[in-house]
């Protein structure tokens, strides 16, 4: 334990060092607080909402993937320091450890569970002299493309679950 | 097994002092490098974009980063009212003390090239570099994820919007790219199969052939630098501060001192990196190979001169980075990191891994060793494109079951090149009519 004692010595030299910054500050620094001061900072505009205590439920499902890929990494790391010793057995044990969660790494790529943002379409133009100025029902024209992306056609309303039309 | 020789056997007064010494000195360098490095990246930044950068204060503007801190002792320090207030005095100190603690684990100097690294003071052997714990590089695994809490409470406890937000962004995409950060580690263990950093450059020391990013494979490298980069949160991967969405990124709502502090974090992390990825897979101290006509002296400056000239490479690479790419979208961010970067280290390390086993002839397909190397190396190509192919798919699909949720329906539409082509012929220019319908006649 004794090799810690530079690491442990550092820790509390920063957090002296931190702390003095801290106490200087208030030494020199003038304090006039004013309301709106302290008010949360957006540009001038006066904070009206309180900011959002709930997040995309995709956050979550990150964090969750990541708890399954850092354990993966606490097994791969005793693998490949004794791989040698381990030879041909410890190869195919983690090679079977890999793919199945691999396998589950794939599945939830096509379930969506990693699709951030909008939905990346080009939208189909029916036969309109569309010029390569802006107009009021299109931004952007794509040009040079024809028949290399894959063209979307709306065929039907959008599923309107019930929550979303209530 | 690592670790200063002079603190294995029992610890003494004398011990205590030299680690003094040596924290002290760290502590110094980690400064003076932040400040340094500041001014680097706004002189380097500034030449790039066609302007001087900071020039008045010292000579080349050097001591304009000192000025900058002395004037923001001066500020007025604001807690917001609506902010929690232990934790947002706490953030800084998450943020700041994790990259001191990070530098610990660099070699910085030592004789490497025939010696073993080490130097004696007052009959104590001594490795340069604060301390070479026995977790190693692990340590330096801690102390990025701990650097997060800093930039996570930071935001959280500022009862702000937009700081929030970005502390968000900043802990997804902090854990999305610590797994690929992990994965191309993984590599460098695999092949230095030891922990401990003063080792891992000892072991490369020597050739070429030993250094780590060539006997990795290159891509583990590649790998590491991408996702280091976007693990400080510095461009292109700086969502968390993208000034047009989110103010001013997690410490928006930081003053003084405070914001001086979380601003000296981000820079020594951006140096530590650098450093880091100089070690792992540059050989750190020890020369790149050994060069055939001339004897450099064997002495610990000879090495700190290689660690510096090395480090200055990869911080010039980050200001580059900064200067020339245009921010990343964050699904382009989620993409790169799940769906490239993970899936390719891993695949990554277990061929290199197999390759490994099969040139010890312990696979045993083929009667001898170079065979299995062969057969594995073809093997592990088929199960990468295998690996690829898959990932598209889930890809693919993902988006077909989005577009139908959506009432939309993708269609590979075989006359539509003809249709296209119709409308170019009318509305494109004369040159491009000709090469459209050329399109639409093949189909």
């Amino acid at each position: 334990m004794a090799q810690y004692l530079p690491v442990l010595a550092l820790l509390i030299l920063a957090a002296l060092f931190a702390a003095i910054s801290f106490v200087a500050s208030k030494l020199l620094a003038p304090r006039r607080p004013t309301e709106e001061k302290l008010a949360p900072y957006e540009c001038g505009i006066i904070p009206g909402r309180e900011p959002p205590q709930r997040f995309p439920v995709r956050f979550y499902l990150v964090a969750m993937l990541f708890v399954v890929f850092d354990i993966e990494l606490v097994f791969l790391y005793p693998w490949a320091m004794i791989h040698r010793e381990l030879a041909l057995y410890g190869l195919v044990a983690i090679l079977i450890f890999s793919a199945l969660v691999f396998e589950s790494f794939v599945y939830l790529i096509s379930k969506g569970a990693l699709d951030w943002g909008t939905l990346q379409v080009s939208r189909r133009q029916h036969n309109e002299l569309v010029g390569s100025q802006r107009t009021s029902s299109s931004t952007i024209r794509r040009v040079g493309g024809e028949g290399r992306f894959e063209e979307v056609v709306r065929t039907r309303e959008p599923v309107v679950t019930e929550e979303a039309a209530a | 097994m690592g670790g200063h020789p002079f603190l294995a056997d029992g610890v003494d007064f004398g011990d205590v002092l030299l680690s003094l010494v040596m924290v002290v000195a760290a502590f110094v360098i980690c400064l003076v490098a932040t400040m340094l490095m500041v001014w680097f990246e706004r002189k380097v930044v500034s030449r790039l974009q066609n302007r001087i950068g900071p020039n008045v204060a010292g000579p080349f503007g050097l001591l304009q980063t000192l000025a900058d801190g002395i004037k923001l002792f001066f500020k007025e320090d604001i807690i917001p009212t609506r902010s929690d207030r232990f934790v947002f005095q706490l953030a800084p100190y998450l943020s700041l003390v994790p990259a001191f603690l990070t530098f610990t684990l660099v070699p910085i100097a030592g004789d490497f090239s025939g010696g073993n690294g080490s130097s004696t003071v007052f009959g104590r052997e001594f490795y340069w570099q604060v301390a070479d714990v026995p977790v190693g590089i692990l340590f330096f695994l801690a102390m990025s994820s701990l650097g997060i809490y800093g930039i996570m409470l930071a935001g959280w406890s500022s009862g702000s919007k937009y700081p929030l937000l970005a502390s968000v962004r900043a802990s997804a995409q902090a854990i999305s790219y610590e797994a690929a950060l992990g994965l191309s580690l993984a590599s460098v263990l695999l092949v230095a199969g030891t922990l401990s950093t003063h080792d891992i450059v000892l072991g490369q020391a020597g050739s070429l052939q030993t250094l780590n990013v060539v006997a990795t494979g290159f891509v583990p490298f590649v790998v590491f630098l991408i996702a280091g980069t976007a693990e400080l949160n510095r461009p292109p991967f700086d969502l968390v501060e993208a000034e047009q969405e989110l103010v001013g990124g997690f410490h928006t709502e930081y003053s003084s001192i405070r914001f001086a502090l979380f601003f000296l974090a981000e820079f020594m992390n951006t140096v530590t990196m650098g450093a880091i990825i100089v070690t792992l897979f540059f050989g750190g101290p020890a020369p790149l190979f050994d060069f055939p006509f001339i004897d450099f002296p064997h002495a610990w400056w000879m090495g700190f001169i290689l660690f510096f000239a090395k480090l200055l490479v990869f911080l010039f690479i980050f200001v580059w980075f900064r200067a020339s790419l245009p921010r990343l979208r964050y699904d382009q961010l989620m993409d790169l990191g799940w769906k490239l970067l993970i899936p390719l280290s891993l695949g990554w390390l277990l061929i290199l891994g197999g390759i490994r086993v099969a040139r010890d002839g312990n696979i045993g397909i083929v009667d001898d060793s170079i065979g299995d190397t062969i057969i594995v190396l073809v093997l592990g190509g088929m199960v990468l494109a295998v690996g690829a192919s898959l990932i598209m798919l889930a890809n693919r699909n993902a988006r077909s079951e989005r577009l139908r949720n959506e009432g939309l329906v993708a269609v590979a539409n075989p006359d539509l090149g003809t249709s296209r082509a119709a409308d170019h012929a009318t509305t494109g220019p004369p040159g491009a009519s000709h090469d459209t319908a050329q399109v639409g006649a093949d189909h």
